[in-house]
């Protein structure tokens, strides 16, 4: 299973040698956090890098400082040890949801969410939940730092606001605890899989309402529509039935081997409602298993 | 070509590789460490998954070279004094067939049992979930893992 | 009943340590040395179309390749049942990812990178992609040279077509028996293509040295089949090929016969002294390795008011691919059995294996029997349901009994197939289906039977060797393969009950065609008994060796000797003990110091001499070509939300009559690894090729399979024992079975939850979903 594509590694001790590096080299050099999608894209011929930076030994990518006011998770923190910390457990549900659903243990073990989002795939699990919670992104060159706000984070399928010169620092949270949230996926079956269609729904006690969803157009986006239609008002049969209805205004599904345009829109509807409902039985502080809120396994 | 030295399986291990060099072939075929087999080389079928510093990972996406510096354990490492007792159990149970997936299994659930002595069906199909196995329907597998953990033997 | 000591008993695997050790070596991890090469194939990307030209010569610059071979090193044909294939396309390919050249280097990553610089051009050929189309009279023939296809007597291709066998069974009068009926039922079902996914992909190492001799280290089913097709095909005798078969990683039909393994062994041959090695990434065994076939069933079905069927019009188009060496004999298994385990006076059976450019279909675990059944038990509970009678109760009424003559005019043997039908019923609680309090879930029950007898050629005959260590420990020689289903420690148990030495204390090994004696192919779930006979005959052999023996120096009759606890016994002096350690290799000493006896060597051969072929070509009446059928019934609850049609089967409940379970442990584990293949086939498994022939999902990542996380809530396993006469203790074969109701039960269950009924497999969410959404539409 040999990689065919030859390249160099380096393995910086500190960030200024890290981004050096990459303004030298450009695109020419990708930085490896935990591997789980760059390996394969270097396998399957899709990335040809000269040089691999593997930023794994530089302190700043473990940071993870948080309270109450705000969280910041540095690019090496995997998802595995996102899932088990204290503030995915209690404050951002939302995220704790996606991360759980991404690939499987043994992925997450070395996966990050920096990398997670740096794939920029249009299914992207961690998208709906770092949109709802209005995450930015710390990027960082020669140049200087950057603050990239999610909403303008995901370009097209594949391609992010990063420069080829840039390093992502980590990501940053405002704070969650007024607010309960929720993620749905739908997949094929019980095990591992790509969303066919996420939905990512918060929702607080000033009856504000955050909307956004994945794999159903090119790039991961707010439903600020469903969101005018809902915000200030409390959740009823007809108002959900409204919002469904707005759903066709704002993504722009594909039909290929995964699923059809029609299912991912009809399910999306089921989504909206069970999320919308769900996200305020947390509020009410009963548990909810988001895994489990669209039946069967299959 | 770099020389790189890591602990496999509590030895110190020296090994030339050059950059591209992926974790599970130099295991296979320069560590001679055959346990951790290849089944997608693209981390979905977890046949590949070793300990790295006591962590289930897939050793079909880990550079060699990171690797450098660290701990690795398969069931080679496992097995080294005596079976362990889930390995007792797997084999009690008749829990494998064709036994392909097992060294990836045994690994995953190793990781489970140091953090989790007793856990919930659940948190051990979690444990498993990305470690295909096509022959048993993992229903022996579970009822090894229950029937070891429920205590009171 | 007789109490055993091992028949009968959970005993553990005598495989089990090594797996679960480590210890184990697969294909791929044998060590080679300095000598080992790597070979990487260059396949079409065409479905069907001329090869123009071959330019290898970029490829050859790259640094660490050694050779680069194509069609013309290597003309010869291969094939198991008919030769219609090739060790690499000659003039043409036929399907996409059919392999065209190899290159050979000193590296994986060298062999790879010259692989993408081999330029291949082609002229394009119109592609037939669906057997339907196949079959139109203006469809481009896949084989225009059908007629010269040497093939097994019991094949009819029809040249000048894509039809590359017609299996036609005709039994009684079609048209009275339609005349009988008070309600006919027709309708068309499909069933796509599936894959293997064996974890372990197939990996094959040839080596050839400087005497000549080939030896092919191989994943396979098929050890002795694939020497001997090597042999033919390569032109050498068959001493001088070797196969040794490393542990298999998962077979389920995928192994058997022969497919890359011929590459390596072919190659060797030009690469004297030199060791290569070809190992399929996942990519290449999903495109490249024989797929299960497609089906398109047309079902007319007559019954009588009182649920008697009267009448049965099956016709069966099989998608078989580009070459159809194995696939063709899928096809004929069905045609002969299609009538399912019901008694049907009037039959009619077209079972059609049809060339499409796609890749080879053929052996998969049910060997059709699977996309059969989804068919036929879909239709019979529709007619029940139309008749107002209930399901079980219809199909109890027609089942077939020991006795009644199955579609070819054979006497079908002994079956539990009632007694399974009555467990099943009892612990799914049948019509008595919880419901539940979540309004947006609704439960439905499915139920199927199902019936398969192993398809074989009528010589198909398996070998024993046994031999007594110094220890009185023993050594099973033999062919057969565990491919995971536990084969090894069976074989065991039997010589263990009838030599009493404990099944822990007899080593079975992987075997090697120079050493063990001959097996046919493990496949076709038929080596518990026929192999497990071998073995019976071999372990009484040696028997009566050591019986004979101590007569001859201690006089007592034998018949009064007996063997218990690894010591030979006498009834009528209990003071008699001689363990078998004293005498099994040394003889026994006598007063005069001489030694009679010596090494006990033992054989045993079974042969099924009562099968033939020789059934009519237009109706397959006479002969008997299935050795035996084993029968079973299952059922499940169904949840559904009815909302994204997202199912989970809550219980399901499968029994199935083994004849004599020899390791009942064992039984259920085919039982819940086959139930979950078979959910997983109907579920969410799907191929999916686009227009121009290419599988749009040759990964795990869009080729779903069951994970930890999809078991059912709760299965019931239950095995029947009704007695095999001619099988070992008993028994009969079971491994393929288990998956055979698994579809038609869930179609079944989506029916009576949601009156939807599902025709096209697989019976996905999303096709549930947008029924229920189109079903409510005004």
């Amino acid at each position: 299973m040999a990689l065919a594509h030859e390249f160099d590694y380096a393995r910086p001790a500190c960030l200024e040698e890290a981004l050096k590096l990459k303004n030298e080299y450009r695109e020419k050099a990708v930085f490896l956090a935990g591997g789980t999608d760059l390996i394969v894209n270097i396998k399957e011929g899709m990335l040809k890098p000269e040089l691999v930076i593997d930023i794994k030994d530089l302190g700043e990518m473990e940071d993870f400082p948080y309270n109450e006011d705000r969280m910041f998770v540095g690019a090496a923190i995997t998802l595995e040890y996102l899932i088990h910390s204290d503030p995915l457990l209690f404050d951002y549900q939302i995220l704790q949801d996606a991360a759980k659903t991404v690939a499987s243990h043994g992925v997450r073990t070395r996966a990050t969410l920096a990398g997670n989002i740096c794939s920029a795939v249009p299914s992207l699990d961690s998208a709906p939940a770092l949109l709802c919670l209005e995450a930015v992104v710390h990027c960082v060159s020669v140049d200087g730092e950057r603050q990239i706000p999610i909403g303008e984070w995901f370009i097209a399928p594949r391609k992010t606001a990063l420069r080829d010169n840039e390093l992502v620092l980590g990501v940053y949270f405002p704070s969650a605890i007024n607010w309960a949230g929720i993620y749905l996926k739908l997949g094929r079956y019980g095990g591992e899989d790509l969303a066919q269609a996420g939905w990512g729904i918060m929702l607080n006690r000033e009856r504000q309402y955050r909307i956004a969803h994945c794999a159903l157009g090119p790039v991961p986006k707010r439903a600020f529509k469903i969101e005018a239609w809902l915000n200030g008002n409390e959740l009823s049969e007809e108002l959900i039935a409204e919002a469904i209805k707005l759903i066709p205004e704002e993504i722009s599904p594909i039909t290929d081997i995964r699923s059809s345009k029609e299912y991912r829109t009809h399910v999306s509807g089921i989504m909206l409602k069970r999320g919308l409902l769900a996200a305020r039985d947390r509020l009410k502080g009963k548990p909810v298993d988001a895994a489990k809120l669209l039946g069967g396994i299959a | 070509m770099k020389e790189i030295t890591l602990r496999v399986n509590n030895e110190l291990r020296s090994v030339y590789i050059e950059p591209n060099e992926i974790l599970l072939d130099v295991l296979r075929e320069k560590l001679g460490i055959k346990s951790p087999k290849c089944g997608c080389e693209r981390g979905d079928c977890g046949a590949c998954t070793v300990l790295l510093d006591g962590k289930a990972v897939r050793s079909c996406l880990v550079l060699a070279v990171e690797a450098e510096g660290h701990s690795i354990k398969t069931v080679e490492g496992i097995s080294a004094e005596k079976l362990s007792a889930l390995q007792e159990a797997f084999i009690q149970f008749n829990s494998f067939q064709c036994g392909y997936c097992a060294p990836g299994i045994i690994l995953a659930v190793t990781e489970l049992l140091e953090k989790y002595p007793k856990p919930t069906l659940d948190e051990i199909k979690e444990s498993i979930a990305g470690n295909l196995c096509r022959c048993t329907g993992y229903t022996p597998i579970f009822d090894a893992i229950m029937d070891l953990t429920k205590g009171d033997k | 009943m007789k109490d055993y000591k091992y028949i009968g008993k959970d005993v553990t695997r005598i495989d089990a340590l090594e797996k679960i050790s480590g210890a184990a070596i697969y294909g791929d991890d044998i060590d080679f040395g300095a000598n080992l090469l790597y070979a990487e194939l260059v396949q079409s990307t065409m479905a069907h179309a001329i090869i123009k030209s071959i330019d290898t010569s970029e490829a050859l610059k790259v640094k660490g390749v050694y050779r680069i071979f194509t069609g013309k090193d290597f003309p010869y044909k291969f094939g198991l049942y008919m030769k219609d294939r090739y060790i690499f396309a000659q003039d043409k390919v036929r399907f996409v990812g059919e392999q065209i050249a190899a290159v050979i280097a000193f590296s994986p990553g060298a062999a790879k990178r010259a692989a993408e610089l081999v330029k291949v051009e082609y002229e394009a050929l119109p592609a037939v992609l669906d057997q339907m189309e196949a079959l139109k009279d203006d469809a481009t023939l896949l084989h225009p040279e059908l007629e010269d296809y040497p093939h097994v007597p019991w094949f009819f291709p029809k040249p000048g077509t894509n039809v590359a066998h017609w299996r036609k069974t005709r039994k009684g009068d079609l048209e009275k028996g339609f005349s009988e009926a008070d309600f006919i039922l027709e309708d068309t079902y499909q069933v796509p293509r599936y894959a293997h996914c064996a974890i372990e992909t197939h990996v094959a190492i040839g080596k050839f040295d400087h005497s000549g001799r080939l030896t092919v280290w191989s994943s396979s089913q098929s050890p002795h089949t694939q020497r001997h097709l090597f042999a033919e095909a390569l032109g050498l005798s068959h001493k001088d090929v070797r196969v040794i078969a490393p542990h298999v990683g998962g077979g389920f039909g995928g192994k058997a016969g022969v497919t890359m393994e011929i590459i390596p062994a072919a190659l060797a041959t030009k690469l004297k002294g030199y060791a290569v090695k070809l190992r399929y990434s996942r990519e290449q065994e999903f495109i490249n390795t024989y797929q299960r076939l497609g089906v398109v069933a047309k079902i007319k079905m007559g019954v009588k008011k009182d649920g008697t069927i009267t009448a049965l019009d099956h016709k069966i188009y099989w998608d078989a691919g580009a070459y159809v060496e194995y696939g063709a004999n899928v096809v004929n298994a069905v045609g002969l059995s299609a009538i399912g385990p019901y008694r049907i006076h009037n039959v009619s059976i077209d079972s059609i294996c049809v060339y499409t450019n796609l890749p080879p279909g053929g052996a998969y675990r049910g060997f059709g029997y699977s996309e059969m059944l989804f068919g036929l038990e879909s239709h019979i509970t529709r007619i029940a349901n139309e008749l107002g009678i209930d399901q079980i109760e219809f199909r109890r009424k027609n089942a077939i009994k020991a006795g009644d003559l199955t579609a070819y005019g054979a006497k079908m043997n002994p079956n539990g197939l009632i007694e399974c039908i009555d467990k099943v019923q009892k612990a799914i609680n049948w019509g008595k289906k919880p419901s539940s309090s979540d309004p947006t879930k609704v439960i439905g029950q499915g139920f199927s039977l199902f019936w398969k007898a192993p398809a074989m050629p009528p010589n198909a005959s398996s070998s024993a060797f046994l031999k007594f260590n110094e220890d009185a420990t023993l050594n099973l020689i033999i062919s057969g393969m565990d491919i995971g289903q536990g084969y090894q420690t069976v074989m065991a148990q039997i010589a263990a009950e009838i030599l009493s030495v404990p099944p822990s204390k007899i080593r079975v090994e992987t075997p090697d065609t120079d050493r063990n004696p001959y097996e046919w192919q493990t496949v076709a779930s038929h080596i518990t008994w026929s192999s497990g006979n071998a073995v019976k005959k071999a372990a009484l052999d040696a028997r009566e060796q050591i019986l004979s023996l101590v007569n001859r120096v201690y006089h007592y009759p034998i018949d009064e000797l007996y063997l218990d606890d690894e010591a030979v016994k006498c009834n009528t002096d209990p003071a008699f003990n001689l363990p078998l350690k004293d005498f099994v290799v040394d003889g026994i000493m006598t007063k005069d110091g001489t030694f009679k006896g010596g090494p006990i060597n033992a054989r045993g051969m079974f042969m099924p001499e009562f099968s033939s072929t020789n059934g009519d070509p237009e109706t397959s009446q006479g002969g008997h070509p299935n050795v035996h059928y084993t029968v079973g019934a299952a059922a499940l609850n169904l949840e559904i939300d009815k909302e994204t049609g997202k199912m989970r089967v809550l219980k399901a409940a499968l029994a199935i009559d083994a004849g004599k379970a020899l390791n009942p442990d064992l039984v259920r584990g085919q039982i819940t690894g086959g139930l979950l293949q078979g959910l997983a086939t109907v579920l969410y498994e799907d191929m999916r090729y686009n227009d121009k022939g290419k599988l749009l999902n040759p990964n795990f990542t869009d080729y779903k399979i069951p994970t930890a996380m999809d078991v059912p809530d709760e299965i019931i396993p239950i095995i029947v024992e009704v007695p095999q006469p001619d099988g070992p203790f008993g028994a009969r074969g079971i491994g393929e079975h288990t998956m055979l109701p698994a579809a038609p039960m869930i179609a079944n269950a989506v029916e009576d939850a949601l009156g939807i009924r599902i025709k096209e497999m697989p019976v996905t969410a999303e096709k549930v979903a947008l029924a229920v959404l189109n079903k409510d539409k005004p």
